[in-house]
């Protein structure tokens, strides 16, 4: 068997080539394939006659323990005879119903022959997600046929609603497979049908898996999918819609109706929707004037039908639901490929515009007739033996409930009405000589259809009648199939043309008689039809779902995804609020104490910095915002202080000065406004996401600070300053206890400061700060003390209008004696506020007091080094420190000391920690220095030199 | 006195060789000659990612902790850092390509040039390739090798910084659409300054409940008192982090801006090996870390799983341009992963960590595929990236149309492709775990996913071609060399995926 699908993949991949050779010839060579399947279905015969099925097995993928398990028994024999047979024929239709040279051929012998292989794979799968493959390759083939080149629109929009809808029930059924193989433990069809299991689990799988059967076997509501599908050839249309693809969900509900078919929901919805798409098809069928439209619904009827007495879930209805699958499959590809002869000789399907065809092409004709008649349900034909049969099983009550077996009976022989109506008017429509019309003409024809043309739909009428003269051979075949199901009558019925004289035979003469009534009083008809036209079809409330989804995603999409990071970020933090922040609120251990201040002035610093955070949130200059959020930190420094921690404090302070002066000279860039005119609506909700997370934060903490258990860490700090001869903890801790972390964080602080400066310094950044040349600063003299008549060494460089002569002053006084604090400050660092972080900060302020005071060349003037070689400096001396430390036979890092009496000085100590430190102001003045140069000087140079452009106006745009 | 911790330097080679690359790229960078740092960088970033990949493969079947317990190399950890070493490696091909941009690359010389600025102007037509994003990408790598064998949560915090932060800058070194890319830079770097932040805070609670950042240790106090609010505040804070990174809804917002904006083979990087990253980390923390308070988590993952696959889908459905997408695709199959964190079961005793690191294997090969696909269809300006300039491409371009098919096929998990089995894989686990109402909503997800990949392949084929359509660029070795070699993987993994299947078995056990 997996040779046999082989062959058939193989043979589509190469199916282009051959017609490239050959021509439309191909498709006869073609045909030998599914013929060659059809010859060995029947070599099996024998086998499943005798109830015994064929078996190939072998791993796929054992981890997922996907196997490829093939068996054939009497109904997969049935169903593989079908779907080869057919297949073989329309292959041999196709090779005379393309044009030669026709671009497309290649891919349609491809598609066609593979989607055949598709089929057979589908009807042969034990397992259920070799099925499920199976399944989904019959769609996207179908899907291919049905938009044949793509070249119409209305091809492809039908192609996309069968692939939307087939594919849709296809994962529904997976979903339902994977529930039933759960709850029976197996994967296997055999398996399953064999022990279902129970429980909810199968009711859910069973109810799922019927609506993939239902979707892909167009069953209400989801019929709407296969007329619109007419837009294929016809070849496509006869074998997809007709024998095969249509087909697989009727498979799977006969495959799986001996073993599910008293599941609760089982019978209510396959009998529910079978004899309702009987009805709806039948009647619709009646208003169709495009023969292969009438014919599609008049399918979507039959199909109906057939689900019906598959999926009764009852031996002797089963029988004639298996009798039916094959007069169906017979019968109605028989109809399309007539009506293909039809259109490929006259150019159109109207029946209005059909008249004395049956002279025209009398062979068609015949065909025609014969396969009609099936339909209808004419003895001898198969048609008439598998509807006898239904009827008759009906009519005994072979359905648990009695109520039900009369309602379906009802039902179906009114949809048989509906099918003998549809097939006369068929007749009439595409051969009868109308009143009033005058006959297609010869010229007209536009091909006379040849014998190899006329050979498939010959063949398969003719099958159809020996099948029905035949039935009683039949019927062994059959049986085999319906032994497994619930036997629910007295004793089993057999296929047989002639039962007698029965109420199934009444029954029949009844449907006949009023179908021909029917169709004699279609002018009446026709009218009432239209009268009660329902203005609600499935179709537009498919089309409505997909637009409201469609619309739905652009409307989400539009708010949510707009490019703005507010709203981003506001996604986000709204996430953390509502689920860490619930459970906080839900379950926080909250203190056992509250305490609002140890200090009032505790809460007018809190109060000082709510209200600009509050400020910050409303301001609109950037500047302004900066500088309220600055505040907020120096409310910080304040309660620092009032806890006792002015070392702290002090750091807070001159970081967050550095911070705000870094804020600047980037925000004088930018517009002076903070961009966006957003509402006060959102203003409010973005200020209370905002709130709440501030909120959340400070309660997080709180909660955190009460779950304390383990000792602080710091506890032991003031020992360890001890040991490391220092009173300042914060400084010891920096170059002592964890100097290894401050080298380290040294390191990066250069690293970050190479970075800015070589993102703003676009050439070469090597070299000191620009000091003025000789002729920009004309009434300077030489040297590098500052000019008697002016206060700083080169604001004379600047514009009049941006100089301050009070700054400069200020700045004058103040430079040296701002240095000389740093240097304090780095020397007493150890036991007092101070440090060599605090110092270079100190220092780093000094310069940018002289920068703002006397422009970019002051800056070159007060400090002519290169920053580069100060963080270099630092860094080196910093790990310097360890290094010697090393070499001497300490610890990397450890501070040794020193103390004697030094004349002048006095008593003095050194701890060599100090040299760490020193590296420290080093790296930190070069640190502030680089950033003046870079985000201060530089930048004023470019603007100066014209090269900061904004972006052409077009990119602008373009964005 | 600190002793130096022992380092298994056998078992750290792959991060060793990616680190080590890295840093001798920045060398090169600084003191090779302009004309011959393109092939060293390559070649050296080549041989660090094939160099780290085979080391993994020789190291197969290592078990063990190490630097001091914080780093596991374990079945897992060797198996995504494979994963990653060689979907890095793919990735810097991309990068290397040099004959699809009239450029010749797709990175900009100097990403210091604002925009628009006559000496960008001047920049753009000049051959002068910018060469600092292998290290950057290096490091990338490294950090996200790192990421996976954290079993501490101070180096996943790191490793996570580590690979962030080259990240957020390459994303906005792309050669075209500059204001884009920088835009998508700036954004990703903010918000993932967010999450690292998120996470960081999380971790510090974490540390406060259990007195460890060791993944052990947690599990130990977990296991003794079952957890306090303290440590479920800090894992839900931990979870944002790492799902932000691995782009799950709600999470995901930036992912379209920075997908877009992106240099392509940026995005094809980030989108293939940041995800492999990412879920090594989550899967690590929630089953080593936090396996015994299971009830903490599940409901999270559970929610963010089905939220991230609506959001994905629904929201792929209306997007014009191929890439917004793909990100929109990268966020449902996110979700698709979390259900095969869902599998992962309990006691560990699921399927759902080998489904979910054979599914991370077979979307990174793919997306990455899907991604080189992009940068062959160009316009004057660049990728032409929105749909209708795809239309007719199967016209124009067969074996580009019938490569990317094959991709978008796989994206929508259609059997026999990789894509099927990785769905079919994580799946199945968390139905195993009785997740089954999430593999609904998956299945009902991938149905409605199936459909925007889909459309793309009608729209290649079946539509007219558009008259001054985008051309199809002929790939240099590079770009072959990696569509070759994933389009080939998306089909063995999807035809005969069982030997990588056994593999990630086999693998996926954690030591902790």
């Amino acid at each position: 068997m997996t040779v046999l699908l082989l062959f058939h993949f193989g043979a589509g991949l190469v199916a282009p080539l051959l017609v490239r050779w050959w021509g439309r010839q191909a498709f006869l060579a073609l045909a030998l394939v599914p013929a060659a399947g059809l010859g060995w279905a029947l070599s099996r015969l024998p086998t499943a006659l005798d109830g015994g099925e064929v078996r190939e097995r072998f791993p796929w993928v054992t981890a997922l323990e996907l196997e490829v398990v093939l068996r054939l028994d009497a109904l997969a024999l049935v169903f593989a005879a079908l779907v080869t047979g057919v297949g073989a024929l329309v292959l041999v239709y196709c090779s005379r119903y393309v044009e030669p040279g026709d671009e497309d051929t290649g891919r349609l012998a491809g598609q066609l022959t593979a989607f055949a292989g598709a089929m057979l794979g589908l009807v042969l799968a034990d397992d259920v997600f070799l099925l499920y493959v199976f399944w989904e390759l019959t769609t996207v083939f179908s899907y291919l046929l049905i938009g044949g080149s793509g070249a119409k629109v209305a091809g492809r929009r039908a192609a996309g609603q069968a692939l939307i809808l087939t594919t849709a029930g296809g994962l529904a059924m997976l979903v339902g497979l994977i529930m039933l193989a759960q709850a029976s433990g197996s994967t296997l069809l055999s398996e399953i049908v064999a022990d279902p299991g129970s429980g909810a689990m199968v009711v859910t799988g069973t109810v799922l898996v019927l609506l993939g059967a239902l979707t892909k076997s167009a069953m209400v509501p989801f019929h709407f999918w296969l007329p619109a599908a007419m837009q294929a050839p016809t070849p496509v249309s006869a074998y997809l819609h007709a024998a095969a693809m249509v087909k697989a969900g009727i498979y799977l509900v006969a495959r799986l109706a001996p073993g599910l078919a008293d599941v609760p929901g089982w019978r209510a919805v396959v009998l529910g929707v079978g004899v309702t798409t009987m009805l709806v098809g039948g009647y619709r069928a009646l208003r169709q004037h495009d023969l292969k439209l009438l014919l599609a619904f008049g399918t979507v009827s039959q199909l109906g039908f057939v689900l019906t007495l598959v999926g009764a879930g009852s031996a002797a209805v089963g029988a004639a639901g298996l009798a039916m699958v094959l007069a169906h499959g017979l019968f109605k590809s028989t109809l399309f490929l007539s009506v293909g002869v039809i259109d490929h000789a006259t150019g159109t399907r109207d029946m209005r515009e059909l008249s004395g065809m049956g002279r025209r092409l009398p062979v068609v004709t015949a065909a025609a007739v014969l396969a009609s008649a099936s339909m209808a349900g004419l003895p001898p034909f198969i048609g008439f033996v598998g509807k006898e049969a239904a009827f008759t099983a009906l009519w005994d009550g072979a359905l648990p409930d009695r109520t039900a077996a009369t309602v379906v009976l009802v039902g179906i022989v009114v949809g048989s009405v509906f099918t003998v109506a549809y097939t006369a008017r068929f007749l009439w429509g595409a051969f009868a000589r109308k009143p009033g019309l005058p006959d297609t003409a010869p010229a007209d024809l536009e091909h006379e259809p040849g014998p190899l043309f006329l050979t498939a739909p010959v063949v398969l009428a003719l099958v159809g009648l020996a099948g029905g003269l035949a039935a009683s051979s039949l019927d062994p075949l059959v049986a085999a199939y319906a032994e497994t199901l619930p036997q629910l009558l007295p004793e089993p019925e057999h296929l047989a043309l002639w039962h007698g004289l029965t109420p199934a035979l009444g029954l029949s003469a009844l449907t006949l008689a009023a179908g021909v009534a029917l169709f004699l009083a279609r002018a009446p008809v026709q009218r009432l039809q239209r009268r009660v036209a329902v203005p609600a079809s499935a179709d537009t409330g498919y089309w409505n779902v997909l637009q409201g989804l469609d619309r739905t995603a652009v409307v989400v999409t539009g708010t949510t995804q707009r490019g703005s990071l507010p709203v981003y970020l506001g996604v986000i933090l709204v996430t953390v609020l509502a689920l860490p922040g619930g459970l906080l609120l839900a379950r926080g251990s909250w203190p056992a104490e509250w305490r609002l201040w140890d200090n009032p002035l505790q809460a007018v610093t809190g109060a000082l910095v709510l209200v600009a955070a509050v400020l910050a949130v409303r301001i609109h200059q950037r500047l302004a915002a900066a500088v309220v959020v600055g505040l907020t930190g120096y409310g910080l420094a304040v309660l620092f202080v009032l806890h006792g921690a002015p070392d702290l404090a002090l750091t807070q302070v001159l970081i967050e000065t550095v911070t705000l002066v870094a804020f600047v000279l980037v925000l004088r860039k930018l517009p002076l406004e903070i961009g966006g005119h957003a509402g006060p609506r959102v203003r409010w909700s973005r200020g209370a996401v905002a709130a709440g997370v501030g909120v959340f934060m400070g309660l997080a903490s709180a909660v955190a600070l009460a779950a304390r258990e383990a000792r602080p860490v710091s506890a032991e700090y003031s020992e360890l300053a001890e040991e490391a001869h220092g009173k300042n903890i914060v400084n010891v801790t920096l170059v002592d206890i964890r100097a290894w972390d401050t080298f380290g964080e040294l390191s990066v602080v250069l690293v970050a400061a190479t970075g800015v400066a070589s993102l703003v310094f676009l050439r070469g950044r090597a070299g000191a700060v620009a000091q003025a040349e000789p002729e920009e600063r004309q009434r300077a003299p030489r040297g590098r003390r500052a000019p008697r008549r002016d206060w700083l060494a080169a604001s004379s460089t600047l514009a009049p209008r941006r100089r301050s002569l009070v700054l400069e002053v200020v700045t004058r006084l103040l430079f040296h004696a701002i240095l000389v604090l740093s240097v304090f400050l780095l020397f007493a660092g150890h036991n007092a506020p101070g440090g060599g972080f605090a110092g270079g900060l100190v220092a780093g302020l000094a310069l940018v007091l002289r920068y703002l005071a006397g422009g970019r060349y002051e800056l070159g003037a007060a400090a002519p080094v290169d920053p580069g070689v100060l963080l270099g400096l630092g860094l080196l001396l910093a790990g310097g420190t360890g290094v010697v430390g090393l070499a001497l036979g300490a610890e990397v890092l450890e501070t040794a000391y020193f103390e004697a009496t030094v004349p002048v000085l006095g008593h003095v100590t050194l701890v060599t920690a100090l040299f760490f430190d020193i590296g420290v102001y080093l790296v930190v003045v070069g640190l502030v220095l680089d950033v003046l140069r870079s985000l201060g000087a530089e930048l004023d140079r470019q603007e100066e030199e014209g090269e900061d452009e904004d972006p052409a106006e077009a990119e602008v745009i373009a964005r | 006195m600190i002793d130096a911790p022992d380092f298994s330097f056998a078992a750290l080679s792959p991060l060793l060789l990616v680190l080590g690359a890295a840093c001798i790229g920045v060398l090169v960078e600084a003191f090779a000659p302009r004309d011959v740092r393109h092939p060293v960088q390559v070649g050296l970033a080549l041989t660090g990612t094939v160099g780290a990949f085979v080391a993994t493969l020789l190291l197969a079947g290592t078990r063990e902790v190490t630097a001091g317990g914080a780093l596991a190399v374990d079945g897992p950890t060797l198996f995504l850092q494979a994963t990653i070493a060689g979907l890095g490696a793919l990735s810097i091909l991309l990068f290397a390509e040099r004959s699809l941009d009239p450029a010749r690359s797709a990175f900009v010389v100097s990403a210091a040039v604002p925009a628009g600025s006559p000496r960008d102007r001047e920049l753009v037509t000049t051959q002068r390739v910018q060469t600092e994003v292998y290290p950057l990408a290096l490091f990338a790598i490294g950090g996200m090798l790192l990421f996976v064998a954290a079993n501490d949560l101070l180096v996943m915090f790191v490793a996570l910084e580590v690979l962030s932060l080259p990240l957020y800058l390459i994303s906005g070194m792309a050669r075209r659409r500059r204001l884009l890319s920088q835009e998508a830079a700036v954004k990703y770097f903010l918000l993932g300054a967010f999450a690292s932040a998120f996470f960081l805070y999380g971790l510090a609670l974490v540390y406060g409940a259990t007195g460890s950042v060791r993944l052990r240790d947690i599990r130990e106090a977990v296991t003794a008192e079952s957890g306090g609010v303290l440590m479920v505040l800090g894992l839900g804070l931990l979870v944002v982090g790492l799902l932000f990174k691995a782009s799950v809804a709600p999470f995901h917002s930036w992912t379209p801006d920075v997908y877009q904006g992106a240099p392509t083979p940026v995005t094809a990087f980030m989108a293939a090996c940041t995800k492999v990253a990412a879920f090594g980390a989550i899967l690590r923390l929630l089953y080593v870390a936090f396996g015994a308070a299971e009830w903490t988590w599940r409901p999270l993952i559970y929610a963010a799983a089905i939220i991230s696959m609506i959001v994905g889908a629904v929201l792929g459905l209306t997007q014009t341009d191929l890439k917004r997408m793909l990100a929109y695709s990268s966020v449902a199959h996110a979700g698709f992963l979390l259900t095969g964190v869902i599998g992962f079961g309990a006691g560990g005793d699921g399927s759902g960590l080998a489904a979910t690191m054979f599914y991370l294997v077979t979307y990174g090969l793919t997306t990455l595929g899907a991604f080189a696909v992009l940068t062959l269809v160009r316009d004057g300006d660049g990728e032409a990236g929105h749909l209708s300039q795809w239309a007719g491409l199967g016209a124009r371009s067969p074996l580009t149309a019938a490569v990317m098919s094959l991709f978008l096929l796989a994206l929508a998990g259609i059997p026999l492709t990789a894509g099927f089995t990785g769905k079919f894989a994580v799946f199945r686990a968390a139905i195993e775990q009785g997740a089954w109402p999430l593999a609904v909503v998956a299945l009902l997800a991938s149905a409605v996913a199936a459909f925007f990949y889909l459309r793309v392949i009608v729209l290649m084929y079946f539509s007219d071609p558009v008259a001054d359509g985008p051309t199809v660029g002929v790939p240099g070795l590079p770009t072959t060399i990696v569509l070759a070699v994933t389009a080939t993987a998306t089909l063995a993994l999807g035809i005969l995926p069982g030997a990588v299947l056994d593999l990630a078995g086999r693998a996926a056990i954690f030591v902790g």
